[in-house]
This record gives C-alpha cells, sequence and structure tokens, in this order.
C-alpha cells in the first residue's frame, strides 16, 4: 500500500517557509531581579513552548519590562536562571532577536542596510530581499529611514529582527507608538509571519486586546508574581464578544491586583 | 561606460553644461554690487585711492602678481601651512575627542587639562613661540594645529556623547562589539557634530595662520601684506585682504560639499 493512503487526508504537510525556523523554549526559574533594594521581581517561574506566542501584560512597573530584558539578555536575574534553549540568554547570542518600542533604525544605512544588521554571518543581500518582500517593504531596499512612514519603518526593523530565521522574537511594546490602524496591519503581518516562520515569540504590552489579537497564551504580571494565565486556542476563529469576554477577564486580573 | 553614454545620462538628468542658475548666482549679488560701488566711489573720486585703491587697481595688482609668479607662491606656502596645521591639529583633536568619547579613564586623565589649556588664547601663546622656533615653519605649524585642535576635539567628544544610546542598545542586543559598534553606530552619529568643528576649525586655522604670518614669517600672504605696508603699497595690503575671504569662503564651500555627500541620509540636508 502507498504511503500517501496511510495518512489522514486533513493533515498539514509543513512546507518549509523560506523563513521557517524551530521555534525556542524559554525557561524562567526561580528568576529574580532587584534593583538596590528594590525587588522588581522575584521567584519567577515560566515556560515559553517552542513556536508558542507568549504575551506578558500587567501594570505599568510591573516588571514585564524587566522580564523581557531578562529574556533577551541585556540584563541578567539577581538570582535563578533564565534559559533560551537551555543556555543562559546572555549567551544565546542569534538565536534570538528583540523589536523595540521604536524602530531604531541607523538613520545613515539605507533600508537594506539596516536589515543586513540583523544577519548573523556575512552579507547576503538575497535574505535582506527575501525579508523586505515579506514585511511589504521591497520596493524601499534603497530608501533611507527618514523617508519611511512610522508603520513602514517598524516594518524593516522587524524584517531586521527575523532576516536571521531566529528561534525567538521578543517585542517590547512594538506597535505602541503607531496609530490605531496601522497597528492593526501590523498586528496581522506579525501574526502572519509567526504562523508561517514557526519561531517562539514574547510580547510585552499594556495593550491587553492587542494581546488577545496575537497571542496563544497571556500572562498577568503584578508585584506578587504571576496573577492569572489565559490561553486562547488558535486552531478555531473566535467570535468578537468571545473575544471581548477574554479581554474583559483580562482587565479584571490586571485591575484586581 | 562609454563617452556617448556619460553624454546620454547627463543629457536626460538634465545638465547642462556652462550655464549656472539664477538662483545659484543670487548669493553674489550682493559682493557684486559692492564692489561695483567701490569702483565707481573710486572712479569718480569720492573715495581716493591713497585711502582704499579700486577694485580693478587691485585686479591689475594681482593680475601682475601671478603673471611674476608672486603671488602664486605666496599662496601655496601659505595654503601648505594651512593643510599642514589643519591635518596635525585636526588629526590630534579627532583622535583625542574619540579616545575621550568612549573612554571614561581616558577623559578622566585628559579633559581637565585640556579645558585649562583651552583657556588660554592660543595667540597669546606666540611671543613664547617665537623664543621656541623662532620664525620658522615650526612656529606656524604649532599655532595653527593647536587652534584647530579644540573645535575639532570638542565637537568629536559631543558628537560621540550624543549618540542615541538606544542605537547603540539596539546594536549590542544585535552582536555588534567595540569596534563593529563605534565603526557602525557611533562614528557614522558623531559625523554630523564633527563636521560642525571642521567648519568651526577651518575659520580658526585661516586667522591664526595670517596673523602667526603677520608678525614673523618670511613667506606667505600674512608676510606680503606686512610687506606691502611697510613700503605703504595699498593695493597689495588689500589684495591680501581680499584673498583671506575668498579663501575662507572657499574652504567652506569645499567642507559643505563634503557634508552633503558624507550627510546625505540626514533630512537636514536632503533638499540642499
Amino acid at each position: 500500500m502507498p504511503i500517501t493512503e496511510i495518512l489522514p487526508r486533513d493533515i498539514a504537510v509543513p512546507v518549509a517557509h523560506p523563513l521557517h525556523s524551530p521555534g525556542a523554549r524559554v525557561q524562567l526559574r526561580h528568576a529574580g531581579r532587584s534593583f538596590g533594594g528594590n525587588r522588581v521581581l522575584a521567584d519567577l517561574d515560566l515556560e515559553v513552548a517552542p513556536g508558542e506566542f507568549l504575551s506578558i501584560v500587567g501594570k505599568s512597573g510591573c516588571g514585564k519590562s524587566t522580564l523581557l530584558r531578562l529574556i533577551a539578555g541585556l540584563d541578567q536575574p539577581s538570582s535563578g536562571s533564565v534559559l533560551v534553549d537551555g543556555v543562559a540568554a546572555n549567551r544565546a547570542g542569534d538565536r534570538l532577536r528583540l523589536m523595540f518600542q521604536e524602530p531604531r533604525l541607523l538613520p545613515w544605512a539605507s533600508v537594506a542596510d539596516n536589515v543586513a544588521v540583523g544577519l548573523r554571518t556575512g552579507p547576503d543581500p538575497e535574505a535582506v530581499a527575501e525579508a523586505l518582500r515579506a514585511v511589504e517593504l521591497g520596493d524601499k531596499a534603497g530608501f533611507w529611514p527618514a523617508q519611511l512612514s512610522g508603520g513602514q519603518r517598524q516594518r524593516a526593523a522587524l524584517a531586521r529582527a527575523l532576516v536571521s530565521h531566529p528561534g525567538l522574537l521578543l517585542l517590547d511594546e512594538p506597535l505602541g507608538a503607531l496609530d490605531a490602524l496601522t497597528r492593526l496591519t501590523m498586528q496581522k503581518l506579525i501574526r502572519n509571519m509567526h504562523e508561517r516562520a514557526g519561531f517562539t515569540a514574547v510580547l510585552v504590552t499594556h495593550d491587553v486586546s492587542e494581546a488577545v489579537a496575537l497571542s496563544d497564551r497571556i500572562i498577568v504580571l503584578g508585584r506578587g508574581g504571576i496573577l492569572s494565565e489565559t490561553r486562547i486556542a488558535r486552531d478555531r476563529p473566535h467570535t468578537a464578544a468571545e473575544l471581548a469576554e477574554i479581554e474583559a477577564g483580562i482587565l479584571d486580573a490586571i485591575f484586581a491586583a | 561606460m562609454s563617452l556617448a553614454e556619460t553624454l546620454n545620462r547627463a543629457r536626460f538628468a538634465g545638465w547642462r553644461p556652462g550655464l549656472p542658475s539664477a538662483q545659484s548666482l543670487l548669493p553674489y549679488a550682493v559682493p557684486a554690487a559692492i564692489l561695483l560701488l567701490w569702483e565707481l566711489a573710486g572712479a569718480t573720486g569720492y573715495l581716493s585711492d591713497t585711502v582704499m585703491p579700486r577694485p580693478s587697481t587691485i585686479l591689475a595688482t594681482g593680475a601682475r602678481m601671478t603673471a611674476s609668479g608672486e603671488l602664486v607662491n605666496h599662496l601655496g606656502v601659505s595654503a601648505a601651512r594651512a593643510l599642514a596645521g589643519l591635518v596635525v591639529g585636526g588629526g590630534i583633536g579627532f583622535a583625542l575627542g574619540v579616545a575621550n568619547g568612549v573612554s571614561r579613564r581616558s577623559e578622566l586623565l585628559t579633559d581637565t587639562t585640556l579645558q585649562m589649556v583651552r583657556n588660554i588664547p592660543h595667540l597669546a601663546l606666540i611671543p613664547l613661540v617665537i623664543l621656541w622656533f623662532g620664525i620658522g615653519e615650526g612656529a606656524k605649524l604649532f599655532l595653527v594645529a593647536l587652534g584647530v585642535f579644540f573645535p575639532i576635539y570638542l565637537n568629536t567628544l559631543h558628537g560621540i556623547r550624543n549618540v542615541d544610546p538606544q542605537l547603540i542598545e539596539m546594536g549590542r542586543a544585535y552582536g555588534m562589539n567595540g569596534r563593529t559598534l563605534f565603526r557602525r553606530v557611533v562614528l557614522p552619529g558623531a559625523l554630523p557634530s564633527i563636521f560642525v568643528g571642521l567648519r568651526y576649525g577651518l575659520g580658526i586655522m585661516w586667522l591664526t595662520l595670517i596673523v602667526a604670518e603677520t608678525l614673523s614669517a618670511s613667506s606667505g600672504l600674512g608676510y606680503m601684506a606686512m610687506q606691502a605696508r611697510e613700503f605703504m603699497v595699498l593695493d597689495v595690503v588689500v589684495l591680501a585682504i581680499l584673498l583671506y575671504a575668498a579663501l575662507g569662503k572657499l574652504a567652506d564651500t569645499l567642507t559643505r560639499a563634503l557634508e552633503r555627500r558624507v550627510l546625505k541620509w540626514s533630512p537636514a540636508y536632503a533638499n540642499h
């Protein structure tokens, strides 16, 4: 019997997408961070599965940005450990990429050269062109960042983050400074890229509806650590009412803190 | 590319040989008008030639001295001194600006000393410099280099200090280390400020050189003017002064052109 007949028909055969990369696993064990005597994070346990899209929400000052900086390896935990694929986050190198609230493009480099900053090894014009096409900036390669709109700049920053096929994408409120319409387009783009490329994503945001639109799982962070956890199954579409209910539940958890 | 192709491209790019536009000539309208009025005042006798020779007289003197090779000689000597002082002073200023911009320890070690030296008007050192170097080339080089040093040092330091820390954090997060980070982020970020220092330094360069040449030299434009004063040759004195203006403007124009080229990414230069 040919093997194709044993397989059920509806199994989606994974197609190797040009940007595809296996997602990284993130593990925090008893992770804590204090600044002087001020304890921002204490004894935090968190695991993000490969390919998962996790959002972290909470009031300002709850430590969500500190948490993201720990995972990015830009900051070291005072206690416990932060591992990316089993390696300390600050040594995970280019397995992870970070997108900031601002695009942070080099103003003196063309859009293509800015994207090339994200490459792991030497120049690779094809990879750069591919990444620019994926964020619909294929025709802007030779432009200066100053010639782009705010949304285009943030898309160039996304291409820079993804050009090296990272296993983990960290997003630090990357859409916070965009107008509402551009923000919706960017959300769709990020979700699309995540589904096609398969990287693990961790998003920090104060916008709960954005977290609901993008994530597989949302945690609410507060002074006492993780206050609540919500999973959103992505295998079926949700009605607006369902999404609104999820959002209301998360907001309750934030304000209960 | 063949010549025919080059010409073709130039034609399609709207390039016209020869005729500058009215717009590009506008900045020279005022100097031209002043020269014209000056000439008229001289020709009609309002302005005595013993007080202020006419532009046409000065032009004739210039032509005569160019033909004899005297003017070219003085000009060449002055230009070589200016360039040498700029390279030495500017080079040291840039190097120290970079060192103190990236290293806190280097700044602690040298900045206080440099600030003290900066507060001495460098032309006040002329008597000392003459005693040290006589009227040789060393004296001029020392003074010009010292004058050019400070604007370039200060603006390089300031430029490096003011590079957007967010870009530096981005560079580090994207795996850039010391040298790469400097080359790709810090130096390009500091360039606009370094250019401000360069343009300011060029002004000081001419000023210092002329004063130094006027007081102690045996060649150069400043010497030419001093010599002419001794013999009361007024047209040569005025010729020298006009040449300073032209040379200063030339240096500034060249720097601006370079600046526009290097900083073409900046919206501040996009429309020039």
